[in-house]
């Protein structure tokens, strides 16, 4: 290993934070020693200030770990759901920077400095349901539920990138969610209400 | 249609919005003080017997909590799943689980534990196991047999040539264990001007809910708190304190939301109740986690089919007879019973003059199979809609008509001993469906543009759709709160509370004034139905419509009592019980609530009806006193089939070239009576049209037949449906008729609402290729490809579990 | 039998500058795993299948990212998600093939944070090899799905060697029919490697899909302006049309004048272990026009030298049908 490599070099953004590092039961036991372990042998720290729904978050995070581990086991976040950890049904969809994510495939530590939204930050600050939401209740979208924040959260990915999306064109930004009660129709109305458009 | 406050009027169901806001909790979302994780070791062998389980390499390891293996559990009788087994029979089957302070702990444990288990034989295809020398699924035989005159395993062979003459599409020679039939068959051929006759296979496949069916317990007081993904509530008690061993009063259970079940989860399995032992062993709170691999292994699978089918249709369209022989895969459990359950859908859905159905249940080492979504109906559904086509064909009838002509109406009778139906209006569907769908222009409509054909394609799908004798109960309290106490699991259909609103419409009251309570057996439910089935509707409307009765009676009691005159002089308002002839002598509810609990006895639930089951009892035993108590059981008149039906229609441009096909137009008609809760009704017709499609051309079990390995463990390989492999429109309707048999007219919908789909799926396929039958599900890309290059199929004629 | 789908001890380097991923690449070589998008990276260690001490995470490097305009035609940098290239204006606008077959990747998730290189160095889809099976694939000495009972109907039919795993790059067809470059990179410097060359069958190397070498990093791919403009055609079946693998692709560039067919390069995914071209289509084409009659002409010589398994002989007409559709006009 070149002895010049500074830890800075391999690090490209550490938001500072002065809040606790978030923990929780059922984190890997080695996690209690030192964090800052990894990051004096070249790898990324441990210990890392996260961006979910506009409030910095500190945590610590293993270097392999998965943000949609982070989210549900260290940040108490369980909207966000795990239906395959494989990146083959969409239910722990998120965004990051407005771009929707598996989160069971995607590494906590590839978020850093970035923002990330769950569907815990789609409600306003005073309660009121975002669009999407009260557009899948009016269409009662919803059946058993388990896919609902990931389908949301592709919905809001792609109101930000599209807001007046055509229905194919929603019907394909939503086709990385599966939903085994098989509730596309209603999904899209709900899309397309929430659109402003006709459902 | 009718002037009720609340039934056929939709409304927010109370749990939706924590499924929007990522609120809801589920199974895996609980966390208790002290809790540990519990991982599985399951079998690599499709069949096999533990003869050593070496757990030495975890000895001082960090992080390790507990193992539990079969010993630990209760052991079960042959076929029955046990929770944990040392005899494997499928790949996948649990055999210890590990619990640790973090599942990567318990991870790395299960890397180090090593099982020895010796190989024993295994199929993986009845037709394998039929056949003479072929292997057996279990030691005790190759065919598990359930029957009113007793159950038991059997061995069951036929020669080389049955097995090859029934792969060649003859009527099967071979022995069979199950028969029923009625009319008089031989006639009903002789009668015929046209017969039709074809093999069949339709091929299991899993379940896939998209939650996987994590469970947490732990112990407090001797009662086991367990917190579990179940389709039922009140409903899994009794089996989950079996599972448990420990009394029913000693089971809590908790299941707020279940992400999926489809029938998979409709009573307490095996694996929910792990975590309780697994507690009780170690003295800490368990959570196991399934995985999506574990939950295609545990999480069930459709039964699948190999069959043949014989039907006489004479000159008129009428089906005379029809004779139907299926080989059905039931895992290696014994679960299903489809088969027959497809027989009665023939002569429910299509009233035949006569049927005889002969099965044969055959075990295989794959998943364990159970119930999905319209069991043995679906199937033969998507025979029956190609077979319907060809027939009318050949009588040059069209394709509506002939459906038309065999219609089930309020006049047939159903079954093998011809029993009436409480009501059934498949023509009416029909005919609604085909003004929808346009079935006058597009079957006119030119076929071929290109490589692309258009085809269209009618469905009818049929499940029966209620029970009866479960309890209802609610409690008024003195705010003039209305307390709807629901025992219904809550799967995602909104049945849980839909039917609650049965109360609503009698007490009158605002839906604002009604709580439901549900969610946790411990929240005081009556004992009600399972979510499954199609039931919930018409069962449990009416549960809540014989308790809302019995709680006017007795505001209305107390009304005289506290106001004078007799309870028949008082009706209600939806907030007071009022003296019908001097309006203003009245009580509220809240106030006629806060009598009752002065009063005690049967007001308060100090007293309950005998006739109510033991779940009830509890519950009324613990409110008592804290409102007035509304509970009885349901003993209204009930008699008679109760059908849901449903068609489909469909329109599909099948790319010759590709074998893809594009469905254009969807319209499904749902027939189930008086409709409580159009967009529950609605959103049932799209989730059931959406499964049909994956039935039809995408789901199916794969194993390799040399070493038993199943192919598809993982959302990719299972082929659910997709947003693009589905219509950018579906279009639902409903006839909307009352059934005579239930207060409101309603039944249920859930599960005719997939068959009509894959029916009408293979019948536009059919249609599309001129007629031709595959004869088999799913019609996958290769066998159209093949057909229309005219090769041979990859697969042997009757061969299932295959690519 | 375990199943695990929890992310097992692995160590994480984000370099910011090429020249420290280079290092780090030689200095775990074989321990090393170089991670773009990570979708066919996470798979593989939740399963424990793959055991690399450190992944290493190219997102950091600013140089990698983005499409650039050359001096003859296009360079795209390795951990360019699929999705930029998918919005790509001139990948758009003059090689449309690439785009095409890009948004027929997998879901749109994936395509968000898949990368280029990602998606061309992606490994095989055989269920028995995903399955953890020490098959010729993992370094065993056998192959389940070649076998009198294997269930193949997704396995290859030409080319195969022990292994009769397919190609599974919607990519690498459109690379190889657009004559791509692949610019690999290591400690010891650059070297260029033609797409042709890049993948490699069973033959060559059993356990590997590319000709990758352990501590190099593929860092760009230069598309030449050759086939810039040209006609395009981009069709890929398979059984859903999200998520699932091609049962078969083809990926197309022609030169075309007044309706005439000069040069073309063909190529389909999903019948070999590499991109499979079509080289005798290719030559018969010359000269002929585009049109049904050319279509059935050349149709048959697809599938020519076809090897197929118990259950994937549909692919041989499927083949046919896609090349008579590539060239119908």
């Amino acid at each position: 290993m070149n002895p010049n490599l500074s830890r800075r070099r391999f690090i490209k953004a550490v938001i500072a934070s002065g809040a606790a590092a978030a923990t929780h039961a059922g984190m890997p036991s080695a996690l209690a020693a030192g964090a800052a372990d990894d990051a004096t042998k070249g790898g990324v720290e441990r210990l890392m200030s996260l961006n979910i729904n506009g409030k910095i978050r500190r945590v610590d995070v293993l270097p392999q770990e998965t943000l949609a581990y982070t989210l549900r086991y260290k940040l108490g976040l369980t909207g966000t759901k795990i239906g395959c950890n494989r990146g083959e049904c969409g239910a722990c969809t998120v965004l990051v920077d407005d771009i929707p994510n598996y989160s069971c495939s995607t590494l906590t530590h590839s978020v850093r400095s970035r923002g990330v939204l769950t569907v815990e930050g789609l409600q306003a600050p005073d309660g009121t349901l975002h669009p999407v939401q009260q557009a899948f209740i009016d269409e009662l979208a919803p059946q058993c539920g388990f896919c609902t924040p990931g389908q949301a959260m592709a919905a809001v990915g792609l109101l930000k990138d599209n807001p007046n999306p055509t229905r194919e064109q929603a019907r394909q930004a939503l086709s990385g969610n599966l939903c085994r009660c098989g509730a596309y129709d209603n999904y899209l109305n709900g899309v397309m209400r929430a659109a402003g458009g006709k459902a | 249609m009718s002037n009720y406050k609340h039934i056929g009027k939709d409304f927010v169901p109370p749990d939706i919005t924590g499924k929007v806001t990522g609120k809801a909790r589920y199974a895996e979302d609980f966390r208790a003080d002290g809790m540990v994780f519990a991982r599985l070791y399951t079998s690599p062998m499709a069949h096999g017997r533990v003869t050593n389980i070496d757990t030495s390499a975890l000895d001082g390891m960090e992080g390790i909590v507990g193992i539990l293996t079969a010993d630990d559990v209760p052991a079960v009788e042959a076929p029955n799943a046990a929770i944990l087994t040392n005899t494997p029979v499928y790949i996948g089957d649990p055999i210890l689980a590990v619990a640790a302070e973090d599942e990567k702990t318990a991870e790395d444990a299960l890397a180090r534990i090593r099982v020895h288990i010796e190989p024993m034989p295994f199929t993986v295809d009845p037709l394998d196991s039929l056949i003479e020398g072929g292997p057996n699924a279990r030691e005790e035989g190759n065919v598990f047999s359930r029957s009113s005159e007793g159950s038991g395993f059997r061995t069951v062979k036929w020669t080389p040539q049955q097995i090859a003459d029934f792969r060649a599409g003859k009527e099967p020679t071979g022995e069979w264990v199950n028969e029923w039939r009625y009319g008089d068959l031989e006639k009903g051929f002789a009668d015929a001007a046209v017969v039709v006759e074809e093999p069949f296979v339709t091929t299991g496949y899993a379940h896939m809910s998209m939650e996987p069916r994590t469970a947490m317990a732990y112990w407090d007081n001797g009662r086991c708190y367990v917190y579990g993904s179940a389709q039922s509530q009140s409903f899994w008690i009794p089996g989950l304190a079996r599972l448990l061993g420990v009394e029913q009063k000693d089971v809590v259970l908790i299941s707020e939301h279940t992400g999926g079940g489809f029938g998979s989860k409709i009573g307490a399995y095996p694996i929910a109740a792990l975590p309780g032992w697994f507690s009780k062993k170690i003295g800490r709170p368990v959570q196991l986690r399934i995985t999506r691999e574990q939950e295609y292994y545990i999480g069930s699978a459709r039964v699948g089919f190999q069959g043949w089918i014989k039907m006489g249709f004479a000159a008129s369209g009428k089906i005379t007879a029809a004779d139907i022989f299926i080989v059905e895969d039931i895992g290696p459990n014994a679960t299903g019973g489809d088969a027959s359950s497809a027989g009665g859908a023939v002569s429910l859905v299509y009233d035949p003059e006569s049927l005889r159905f002969r099965g044969l249940p055959v075990l295989t080492n794959t998943t364990p199979r159970g119930a999905q979504r319209g069991p043995g109906q679906n199937q033969i559904a998507a025979v029956m809609a190609p077979l319907m086509d060809k027939a009318a064909r050949q009588l040059d009838i069209d394709r509506l008509e002939i459906r038309k002509i065999n219609a089930v109406n309020n006049d047939s009778t159903v079954y093998e001993n011809q029993e009436p139906v409480t009501s059934a209006y498949m023509k009416e569907a029909l005919d609604k469906g085909a003004e929808m769908f346009d079935w006058a222009t597009k079957r006119n409509k030119p076929k071929t543009n290109g490589s692309k054909v258009i085809g269209i394609g009618i469905g009818q799908g049929y499940h029966s759709a209620g029970t009866k004798g479960f309890d209802g109960l609610l409690r008024i309290t003195p705010d003039g709160k209305i307390h709807l106490h629901s025992g219904v699991g809550n799967l995602g259909t909104y049945s849980y509370a839909s039917t609650t609103r049965a109360a609503a419409e009698v007490l009158k009251c605002d839906w604002e004034d009604c709580v439901i309570e549900r969610g946790s057996t411990d929240a005081n439910l009556p004992w009600s139905s399972y979510q499954a089935g199609s039931v919930s509707i018409f069962a449990h409307t009416r549960t809540n419509y014989v308790a809302a009765l019995d709680a006017v009676q007795k505001m209305k009691q107390i009304a005289a009592e506290s106001l004078g005159g007799n309870a028949s002089d008082y009706d209600i308002d939806g907030k007071n019980v009022f003296n019908v002839k001097n309006p203003r002598q009245s009580i509220s509810y809240g106030g006629a609530a806060a009598r009752a609990i002065q009063l005690g006895g049967s007001y308060s639930g100090a007293v309950y009806p005998d006739d109510i089951h033991e779940i009830t009892k509890r519950s009324v035993e613990r409110l008592a006193g804290s409102g007035l108590i509304g509970v009885a059981k349901d003993n209204l008149e009930q008699n008679g089939v109760i059908p849901g039906l449903a068609c489909a229609f469909v329109e599909i441009e099948l790319d010759l070239e590709t074998g893809k096909y594009d469905i254009l137009d969807y319209v499904g008609i749902a027939e189930c009576g008086t409709v409580v809760h159009p967009q529950g009704v609605e959103a049932q017709m799209k989730g059931g049209a959406v499964w049909g499609m994956g039935m039809a051309s995408l789901e199916r079990h794969v194993y390799d037949p040399h070493n038993g390995l199943p192919a598809n463990v993982g959302y990719y390989q299972c082929g659910i449906p997709t947003y693009l492999d589905t219509p950018l429109h579906i279009r639902t309707a409903a006839v909307d008729l009352p059934d005579p048999q239930n207060p409101f007219g309603a039944r249920g919908i859930g599960e005719p609402a997939m068959g009509c789909s894959v029916a009408a799926v293979t019948s536009a396929i059919s249609d599309a290729l001129d007629g031709h039958v595959f004869g088999r599900t799913p019609i996958s890309r290769d066998m159209i490809i093949n057909h229309v290059a005219e090769r041979e199929q990859s697969f042997k004629p009757l061969q299932t579990n295959n690519f | 039998m375990a199943s695990y789908d929890v992310m097992p001890d692995v160590q994480l380097y984000q370099p910011a500058e090429m020249d420290d991923a280079l290092e780090l690449a030689d200095r775990f070589g074989r321990d090393g795993w170089i991670l773009g998008g990570g979708q066919d990276t996470y798979g593989w260690l939740k399963d424990r299948a793959k055991h690399p001490k450190a992944m290493i995470d190219l997102n950091g490097i600013e140089a990698l990212r983005g499409v650039r305009k050359s001096d003859d035609g296009i360079e795209i940098g390795a951990v360019t998600t699929l999705r930029e290239i998918i919005r790509n204006e001139t990948v758009n606008a003059e090689y449309e093939l690439l785009a095409l077959a890009a948004g027929r990747v997998a879901s749109p998730q994936i395509r968000n944070v898949g990368t280029l290189g990602g998606n061309l160095s992606q490994d095989a889809r055989c269920w028995y090899y995903r399955r953890g099976l020490a098959c010729y694939r993992a370094g065993g000495n056998i192959c389940y799905a070649d076998s009198p009972q294997g269930m193949n109907r997704e396995h290859a039919v030409f080319g195969a060697s022990r292994c009769v795993a397919v190609s599974p790059s919607d990519t690498a067809i459109a690379m190889v029919a657009l004559d791509a470059t692949m610019v690999v990179q290591s400690v010891d410097g650059e070297r260029l490697v033609p797409a042709e060359r890049f993948f490699v069958g069973p033959a060559t190397h059993i356990t590997k899909m590319t000709s990758m070498r352990p501590g190099e990093i593929l860092t760009a791919v230069r598309i030449p302006s050759t086939w810039a403009g040209a006609r395009f055609y981009f069709e890929k079946v398979a059984d859903r049309d999200v998520w699932d693998f091609a049962l078969v692709s083809i990926a197309a560039a022609m030169q075309v004048d007044n309706g005439t067919i000069g040069d073309s390069r063909i190529v389909c995914g999903g019948v070999a272990c590499t991109p499979h071209r079509l080289r005798d289509a290719e030559k018969a084409l010359a000269g002929k026009s585009l049109s049904d009659e050319t279509a059935e002409f050349v149709a048959p010589l697809a599938s020519r030298g076809a090897k197929p398994l118990n259950y994937n002989h549909f692919k041989l007409p499927l083949l046919e049908n896609l090349l008579r559709r590539a060239v119908r006009g």
